[in-house]
């Protein structure tokens, strides 16, 4: 299966087949400036991708370390939007509110400073005016 | 510029791989005559090997960090653009149309020129056109995988070891593969076939 030589010499002129000398000198300025162009307009998502694919090339212990840390991270992200924090305290002042109506029967001395307008046994609105 | 030509081709690669961008111009101006040689004489089109040799360059700058020096650079940049060549061809299938660069005054004198056309018209000029075209005409002829083959041998006067590393096929499979392009070709150009 050897080549035929005459054939490779008919097609070793296609060589003389070249661009102007200039060409290569300005090829390499168009580059430049094509380079230049696509970084002003590379994507928002491209620029991430192009930073976030090194990670993909760590060694897998590393990987396995960094994807549970998001997994965690996402987890506590969403628990502490499924149960917020001002939910329990946001009861609180209901709860005091409450005990503050209810008078007291340990310190009767107390209530009466603190509500003022319960009275010791009955309360002001069933008392009726025309019982004396 | 004469340090830069004097720069070792790995040192511009890492150079390049640590973010300097001025070892990845001496690179593109060192290897842009062979890869457009490359590329041309796949496409027989100007201006299509100057776009595609742009996409070429800015891939293998993209992705220069993955290069790991297991085989020389000029086979990695090479494999680029055998691979994105035979992909634009693929896409570019139906409509293939020729712009031809010019042809090197230097021909005129080359011996393989004077026996090829010796026997038809005395007029150089019109010899060389006619040879051009019909040369270009039957390199379309061929399979892509086929011309790059003959594009890496016969043209670029590569070895069939290296050409069966840039294409990730056996040297049996370049030597075969030149076989049947060989023959094909004979029959398009035996007028300019001395036998």
């Amino acid at each position: 299966m050897e080549h035929d030589e005459n054939i490779s010499k008919l097609l070793r002129l296609k060589r003389y087949e070249q661009p102007p000398p200039e060409y290569f000198e300005n090829f390499l300025a168009e580059f430049q400036l094509r380079q230049r162009a696509d970084v002003i307009h590379r994507s928002f998502w491209k620029i991430a991708w192009d930073r976030l694919t090194p990670h993909f090339t760590m060694p897998p212990i590393p990987r396995l370390v960094t994807a549970g840390s998001f997994a965690l991270a996402f987890i506590a992200l969403v628990l502490n939007w499924s149960f917020p924090k001002n939910s329990t305290s946001s009861q609180q002042p209901n709860l005091a509110s409450v005990s503050t109506i209810v008078p007291s029967t340990d310190s009767p001395a107390k209530a009466s400073s603190s509500v003022q307008y319960v009275l010791p046994a009955r309360p002001v609105t069933y008392a009726s005016a025309r019982s004396f | 510029m004469d340090e830069a030509s004097e720069t070792p081709e790995a040192e511009l690669v890492a150079r390049t791989q640590s973010g300097d961008a001025r070892a990845f111009d001496e690179l593109v101006l060192r290897l842009s005559p062979r890869l457009y040689g490359l590329v041309y004489h796949m496409t027989s089109s100007h201006e299509d090997t100057n776009d595609l040799l742009q996409e070429i360059f800015a891939k293998a700058y993209r992705s220069i960090k993955s290069f790991q020096g297991k085989s020389a650079f000029y086979t990695w940049m090479h494999s680029i653009a055998v691979n994105m060549t035979l992909n634009f061809l693929k896409r570019r299938n139906r409509h293939p149309t020729m712009s031809l660069d010019d042809v090197d005054n230097g021909i005129l004198d080359d011996p393989d020129f004077i026996a090829a056309t010796s026997n038809s018209d005395p007029s150089s000029e019109a010899n060389l056109t006619e040879l051009q075209k019909k040369l270009n005409e039957s390199m379309m002829k061929l399979s892509h995988e086929h011309r790059a083959v003959v594009t890496m041998f016969d043209i670029q006067g590569m070895p069939h070891a290296e050409i069966a590393k840039i294409l990730k096929i056996s040297e049996g499979t370049v030597r075969s593969r030149l076989f049947y392009a060989h023959r094909q070709l004979q029959n398009h150009l035996k007028e300019f076939i001395k036998q």
